[in-house]
């Protein structure tokens, strides 16, 4: 699905990620954990095609294909998706107009049908009420005055309705209530299918409870320096970053 | 009541200075002015308007909103406005607003797979919504539209 080939990445001249190495098959979820200014926000922006965050060394293939070349909406078309840390705020658009015409602006690049109107509305009033989106939270605009809890759940009903291969969860368990949490984590498992992968990205074990990984891995200075299954989450949870990052040093 | 809404877009080399005169002249009269404008590439827009109030115009009141949004790091927007109060119970409001499309909207759009230039329009005509949803449908769409023409070219 997704090959990291010993990419280096840099920001403004500086070098944030030295030589990350992973590959992600069909149907993984990857769970990458690591101090605040390891690199995990760097990762998720690069991998969706930011623009300043450029590639110094070594590649990204997404089915086979380089993405270097490719912009952020053109990756989103192939499958790719980022859910942010920090969803923007856009006033005036309301939510059902940025949902539209996100999911429209895909299916045109695909070659596909535009979805009509009413069928767009039933698609997302289905996945919204699994969610617990209101109709009145689609009417606003997007992710104006919404609380954080909102901003997350909203996320990943785009996620939802985009249906992408490939997802990226940056640190989406941030600022949620243990309820929020769980409604968000029940989002995301219900993604979880042989064709789709997923990397979470987060400071905290408590997300890996609810969306259990395959595999975990530690960042640390720009690098994994430590990968292991879902007990490695436990281990760091009990013992700290510090710890394992100077043992795998 | 008198009522003025207007969106004026700038674009490449433009430079624009465009806006009203709301004139009172008997009591009690009200007025709004909305008036936003959008400035692209290396254009410079500009905001005029005259609230006028004349000696007989007791409890005039008059409210004038003027939003501009930044499209690129070129371009400039100014207000300018003129206020003339000739009677004391006059109560004349101005507001002004300036702000920019940020790169983490823009981004944001993308990163939903929206192209650089229909995000953009999407943004502006966000910006322009108090004025927009005061048209008929019909006239609406059709402005939506003009508004995402106006602005080819404007990114990337």
């Amino acid at each position: 699905m997704l090959t990291i080939d010993d990419i280096h990445v840099a920001v403004n001249g500086k070098e944030i990620i030295k030589g990350l190495t992973l590959a992600i098959r069909p149907g993984e979820t990857h769970a990458v954990m690591g101090p605040n200014g390891s690199g995990k926000s760097t990762l998720s922006y690069f991998l969706a095609g930011r623009e300043g965050y450029e590639l110094t060394a070594g590649r990204v293939l997404f089915r086979g294909e380089d993405v270097a070349g490719l912009s952020p909406d053109q990756r989103v078309a192939r499958g790719m998706f980022l859910a942010m840390q920090y969803p923007v705020e856009i006033p005036g658009v309301a939510t059902m107009t940025f949902l539209r015409t996100a999911l429209n602006a895909q299916r045109r690049a695909r070659g596909e049908k535009e979805l009509d109107a009413s069928s767009f509305l039933k698609l997302v009033r289905k996945h919204a009420a699994e969610l617990n989106i209101s109709d009145d939270m689609l009417k606003r605009p997007l992710n104006a005055g919404f609380s954080g809890g909102e901003k997350k759940r909203l996320e990943i009903l785009q996620m939802t309705l985009f249906a992408p291969l490939f997802a990226v969860l940056d640190e989406t368990d941030s600022g949620l209530d243990i309820d929020a949490l769980k409604l968000v984590a029940d989002g995301v498992n219900r993604m979880k299918s042989p064709e789709r992968s997923l990397l979470v990205i987060t400071h905290y074990q408590r997300l890996l409870s609810h969306i259990v990984p395959d595999h975990v891995h530690v960042l640390a200075g720009g690098r994994i320096v430590k990968s292991g299954g879902k007990e490695l989450a436990l281990e760091l949870e009990a013992r700290g970053y510090d710890h394992i990052i100077k043992a795998a040093a | 009541m008198g009522e003025f809404y207007s969106i004026a877009i700038t674009n490449n080399f433009q430079q624009a200075d465009t806006g009203t005169k709301m004139i009172h002249l008997g009591r009690n009269t009200r007025s709004r002015i909305i008036a936003k404008g959008i400035s692209a590439g290396q254009s410079q827009s500009t905001y005029r308007g005259l609230v006028s109030v004349h000696p007989k115009a007791d409890g005039a009141r008059n409210f004038t909103q003027c939003d501009s949004l930044l499209v690129g790091k070129k371009c400039g927007a100014h207000t300018v406005p003129y206020i003339e109060s000739r009677n004391p119970t006059a109560r004349v409001e101005h507001e002004a607003t300036t702000s920019r499309i940020s790169d983490d909207q823009l981004f944001y759009c993308l990163a939903r797979g929206i192209p650089a230039e229909e995000a953009v329009t999407l943004i502006v005509n966000g910006f322009c919504r108090d004025v927009l949803q005061q048209l008929p449908m019909e006239f609406a769409v059709e402005a939506q539209k003009l508004v995402g023409i106006s602005l080819e070219g404007s990114v990337g």
